[in-house]
């Protein structure tokens, strides 16, 4: 599938340690592609350097084929955009900003707003001063899809929405996927995105540190078991059993990680009373607070 | 062909637009109404020619110390401070605010995200701040030219027309000054500061220069000076002197549009 983003050794060097450093990765036509990262890791200056907001001191993009610093009137047409720190026209009501972005993109009507509109049941009529964060944050979103753009660049887009509206916007995502159009995501939380991600790269510092299919990250996953036991096992009772981690013991009660075939564990287990067994299949979180935790370990020395 | 961010920006200006003019309408009406006392009172312009020379480059306006001619009264109550003051704040404000103020407000990032350039959206700003400009001169010649019928002042329409529109360029020259400043650093308190400290040294040097010999080649390169030189309330609109604060302000407004199209936006 052709690359809807392409980014190449893309660096933004600030004086001081903010900025990213050689950020590589390809977005293909109909992904959903997280971005994640921390608060300051670099997400959104990357972000900026797409939309050609600022100029990078090296690297190249390219957007929908376009370069941003060459064509960034044509590229901004096909794109839309979410941004991570959402300020709008505060006296504006919502439709009004509405209509007003709707004239700048060269719209003949209000495109998809009415629909948009409906689905996340957004305030328009009252001026945009007196609404809450969420209610701000659904005029971004709305304005961001109104155009049905063939990429959506969504910086933390659900940050202040509710529940239900996280789920409405999860669901437009798939509809728009199903379009063929592409999204990309970025976001500080995990289990936001791998619900809707087809890959997800990691931001870390300014750096790429992980670029990885969802699906890979969940096969190296893990299961956890909880085991309570009649009586405490034996320190090394459940030693060198190939998969088998202990993550925790309290008292009569241990915590395994298994990675793999489950076999070897419920095998071991039949050595001794068991009072309770309690598995659950891990999310990504888990996988992704072990990668974290093992790009840390240099860090901490 | 004039745009949305235009039009917005119209929009934006139009309640301070009302209270500038309801301000300039009031300072009219009280200059005006106050010139019957003032007319042939030979004593007020022996004393207005006593003053230091020091005093009559500051409130002369192109020259003129007649105080009790219509064009005298108007220039040194009005036009030679107080009017051009008053436009230039208004200007300076639009310039200030056309996008340093949305990238302070923040608001800035969401508009370049769409599909218009940076020169373009400079250049429609712009020219809502001309449209302000104009209008308050229209309703500052307006209403003295109202006022000064209505008192039996005895000055030319064209005449008030001239200084009015010597004001109006003076502003928008500002006003572009402003808007360069504020598209080179993204800081709106900076670019009226720079500003409003860029136009009382102009403002010093053209009235200090009768006075300081050091500062005659200067004065020359005050706007000051070519807002007020051949006294267009005397003598009608000075064309050279005009397009000269036209060339300033058109290049600094063409300087803000080359110059925002290089920067980070600041964040």
């Amino acid at each position: 599938m052709p690359a809807v983003l392409r980014v190449e050794r893309l660096t933004k060097s600030y004086g001081s340690s903010r900025g990213i450093v050689d950020v590589t990765f390809d977005v293909a036509e109909g992904e959903v592609f997280g971005f994640l990262g921390s608060n300051g890791a670099g997400k959104t200056t990357t972000i900026r350097l797409l939309l050609d907001l600022i100029r990078p001191t090296s690297g190249r993009v390219e957007v929908l084929g376009l370069e941003p610093s060459r064509e960034g009137v044509e590229l901004r047409r096909r794109v839309g955009y979410v941004p991570g720190d959402l300020r709008l026209y505060e006296r504006m009501t919502g439709l009004e900003l509405l209509r007003y972005f709707a004239r700048l993109r060269g719209m003949i009507g209000l495109g998809d707003t009415a629909e948009l509109v409906d689905r996340f049941e957004a305030e328009i009529h009252r001026p945009i001063r007196a609404l809450s964060k969420g209610n701000r944050q659904k005029l971004g979103l709305v304005q961001a899809f109104m155009h049905r753009p063939g990429l959506l660049i969504l910086d933390e887009p659900t940050l202040g929405l509710d529940p239900l509206v996280q789920q409405t916007f999860n669901e437009l995502l798939r509809g728009v996927t199903a379009d063929g159009r592409t999204v990309f995501l970025s976001s500080h939380m995990l289990g936001e995105v791998q619900r809707v991600a087809d890959r997800v790269a990691v931001v870390r510092e300014g750096r790429i540190t992980l670029l990885e299919t969802v699906e890979t990250l969940r096969t190296r996953a893990f299961m956890r078991v909880e085991v309570t036991f009649a009586a405490p096992p034996a320190a090394d009772a459940f030693a060198g059993l190939g998969g088998i981690r202990e993550l925790r013991r309290q008292g009569a009660s241990v915590l395994f990680a298994v990675e793999g075939p489950v076999d070897p564990l419920v095998k071991a287990l039949a050595l001794h009373r068991v009072l309770t067994i309690e598995a659950r299949e891990a999310d990504l979180e888990d996988v992704f607070l072990s990668l974290y935790r093992l790009e840390d370990a240099p860090h901490v020395g | 062909m004039l745009g949305s961010v235009f039009a917005k920006t119209l929009r934006d200006l139009r309640r301070g637009f009302l209270w500038w003019s309801v301000g300039l309408v009031g300072m009219a009406a009280l200059m005006v109404s106050v010139y019957p006392a003032v007319r042939g009172n030979a004593a007020l312009n022996k004393l207005v020619q006593d003053y230091p020379t020091a005093l009559k480059g500051f409130f002369g306006f192109g020259g003129e110390l007649d105080y009790t001619s219509p064009s005298g009264y108007l220039g040194i109550e009005l036009f030679s401070l107080v009017v051009p003051l008053l436009l230039l704040i208004a200007a300076i404000a639009a310039g200030s605010s056309a996008i340093a103020g949305e990238e302070d407000r923040g608001t800035l990032e969401l508009l370049l995200s769409l599909p218009i350039s940076r020169p373009r959206v400079v250049l429609e700003k712009f020219s809502a701040l001309v449209v302000e400009s104009t209008a308050l001169g229209l309703v500052l010649w307006l209403s003295l030219w109202v006022g000064a019928r209505a008192v039996g002042m005895h000055i030319a329409a064209a005449r008030l027309a001239a200084a009015t529109a010597g004001a109006v360029a003076l502003a928008v020259a500002y006003g572009a000054i402003a808007l360069l400043v504020g598209c080179a650093t993204g800081r709106r308190g900076l670019a009226i500061g720079l500003t409003a400290a860029a136009a009382v040294a102009a403002y010093l040097v053209n009235s200090l220069a009768p006075l300081v010999t050091s500062l005659e080649s200067a004065q020359k390169l005050s706007p000051f000076y070519h807002y007020a030189a051949g006294n267009p309330l005397r003598t009608g609109l000075a064309p050279g002197h005009f397009l000269i604060l036209v060339a300033i302000a058109a290049v600094a407004a063409a300087a803000a549009a080359l110059v925002v199209r290089r920067r980070d936006l600041v964040v």
